[in-house]
């Protein structure tokens, strides 16, 4: 039952982070190749303040996703200039700068030898219902994030967003200022995946550079193309996908040292056939070309 | 002992160096760019692919160097042949936009390099055909028969492609291609055609570089992730799709990074050529010796 519930867990985490990318990939329709980035800037955030300041997890949870959204800004003021490749280009390697930052800032980050020790929200003493507490955690972050998505998409100015992907010159023909709004989307997207990196580090306890690098953001990526860009369900079943389904490679008894491998092989294939075959996803509508 | 001179000699080698193999990287992700405008990062696993061709025919079928050399580059240039045919030609014919085939070409990049570490494992794997020992003095510095191999072959690669371009009618109509399509088709130039001689070349390019840095270095499967990326920031330095900035980019950014160890700490190396992309990117999207006129760019 502990593995299940530890599934759960990690899927609803996963979850929160592809549907905040969804926000800039699927419903601003803007290839943010680097949200990994934020993700490692709300872990190590609020990890950090709780190590050396003592400062609450439940604090710390909102410091570094405010520290993610602002990262977010500044980075959406820089590029978004830029054509859509070269911005994928550029939050990509936005996403090395930071990963190769926690990776030598061994003072602060102790570098690839990771943050043991990381404390949780609630300590309890016994891990059945610490799982319990976790999943009921995260399944409320779940809710409020999907809650909050829809908020936004449904409003005048989710409409805008959605009428940047369709037509940006038609939008700003408008007067609407197309910049200010793309921003703003890709500061929330970073604000939620900051929310998931906090979660993620105050649950596992334990955070090293591996866990944010750029294949980390390439796997975001494939979990909104994958179940379907611009819907609330794609993200869902996408993440969900992915998480679970290297578990299974591990039940059919296949070694680690090939499934790892494998796994990402059968990422690389999905990825290119998914964009050739079936670019709106499993359950999307949305199409990216 | 160690003088300020020998030092900067030293650097000198290492610039030069790191500067050809980035330069054949960039050049070679240059003229596909210039071919079909969009960012071809798969590149970087077909240099990775070169490397342990090599290794295969020299270390594990004992080949010569000269012939396992040859076979990798031509294998090089076949796969990215082969990645153009089956995956970017599919999303020309159905006129995708260039965000697409930067995914999917992130996607060839992952399923490739994963075929490498499941034949060859995740451990590093070496290759050394020359004779170690034999080292020269430079200036002080101390350079290795590799190195010079390395550097010497690099040019002589650089010059053969300039002759390709410049003086043969096949590297003429490339170039065609690469102004305007459109027009080169009026004058009955095949652009499909000339598009698979870009990949070709420009993969050839990918493997001779991918083989000379496992020379001084070791294979790893993920090998090809860092080369492409210091290809793509010299293109961007350089300036996107000119073949010329591509050169002048990669030396540019060899000798900055070694230089920048008088500075900062070698760990650093990455996360300068990192900051560098942003800056250029921000700053001067059509770098140096932009042919593309930023309004395209942004």
């Amino acid at each position: 039952m502990e593995y299940e519930l530890h599934l759960f867990i990690i899927t609803g985490i996963f979850v929160i982070l592809a549907l905040s990318l969804n926000l800039v990939l699927g419903y601003l329709g803007q290839p943010a190749l680097g949200h990994a980035a934020f993700f490692a800037i709300g872990a190590y955030t609020s990890s950090l303040l709780a190590l050396n300041a003592g400062i609450s997890p439940w604090i710390g949870l909102f410091i570094g996703a405010s520290f993610a959204a602002i990262s977010g800004m500044i980075i959406g003021h820089l590029t978004f200039h830029l054509k859509e490749d070269y911005f994928g280009l550029a939050t990509f390697g936005f996403g090395l700068i930071i990963y190769s930052g926690i990776n030598n800032l061994t003072d602060v980050t102790r570098g690839p030898m990771g943050l043991p020790g990381i404390p949780q929200f609630i300590a309890f003493t016994d891990l059945y219902n610490s799982l319990i507490f976790y999943c009921i955690l995260i399944l409320l972050f779940v809710l409020i994030t999907i809650f909050l998505t829809r908020r936004i998409i449904y409003s005048p100015f989710g409409r805008v967003v959605q009428s940047i992907r369709d037509d940006e010159l038609a939008a700003e023909a408008l007067g609407k200022d197309t910049r200010q709004v793309k921003i703003m989307i890709f500061t929330i997207g970073a604000f939620f995946a900051g929310i998931a990196g906090s979660l993620y580090a105050h649950y596992i306890t334990f955070i090293d550079p591996s866990s944010f690098n750029v294949m980390e953001s390439i796997l975001v990526v494939l979990m909104v193309i994958l179940g379907g860009m611009g819907t609330i369900g794609g993200p869902i079943i996408g993440a969900a996908v992915l998480i679970l389904f290297p578990e299974m490679l591990r039940f059919i008894g296949i070694p680690d040292a090939v499934a790892a491998p494998l796994r990402q092989m059968i990422y690389g294939f999905l990825l290119v056939i998914l964009i050739i075959k079936r670019p709106q996803g499993l359950v999307g509508k949305y199409k990216l070309w | 002992m160690i003088t300020q001179a020998t030092m900067i000699s030293q650097l000198f080698i290492n610039s030069l160096i790191a500067g050809s193999i980035y330069s054949l990287m960039a050049i070679g992700f240059a003229i596909i760019y210039k071919t079909v405008k969009f960012f071809h990062f798969a590149h970087g696993i077909v240099y990775a692919t070169g490397a342990y061709i090599t290794y295969t025919f020299f270390q594990i079928h004992r080949f010569d160097f000269i012939s396992s050399f040859i076979l990798a580059v031509v294998s090089s240039g076949l796969l990215g042949l082969l990645i153009y045919q089956f995956v970017y030609r599919t999303l020309q014919v159905k006129k995708a936009p260039n965000l697409i085939y930067l995914l999917a070409s992130f996607g060839v990049f992952i399923f490739i390099e994963n075929i490498i570490a499941l034949i060859y494992g995740n451990q590093i794997l070496f290759m050394r055909p020359l004779a170690e020992a034999s080292s020269y003095s430079f200036f002080g510095a101390s350079i290795t028969l590799t190195q010079i191999v390395i550097i010497v072959v690099s040019i002589a690669t650089l010059l053969a492609l300039w002759i390709f371009i410049e003086k043969t009618k096949l590297g003429l109509a490339l170039k065609a291609v690469a102004d305007d399509p459109q027009a080169a088709q009026l004058v009955g130039i095949d652009s499909v055609r000339l598009t698979q001689v870009a990949f070709f070349v420009g993969s050839v390019l990918a493997g001779v570089a991918g083989v000379l840095i496992s020379l001084e270095t070791n294979l790893s499967p993920t090998m090809g992730f860092p080369a492409i990326f210091k290809g793509i920031i010299a293109s961007i330095i350089g300036g996107m799709g000119s073949i010329p900035g591509a050169v002048v980019g990669g030396f540019f950014l060899g000798f900055v990074e070694n230089f920048g160890i008088w500075y900062i700490p070698s760990i650093w190396q990455d996360f300068i050529s990192f900051t560098f992309l942003i800056v250029f990117l921000v700053l001067r999207p059509s770098g140096f010796f932009g042919v593309i006129p930023e309004k395209e760019l942004i």
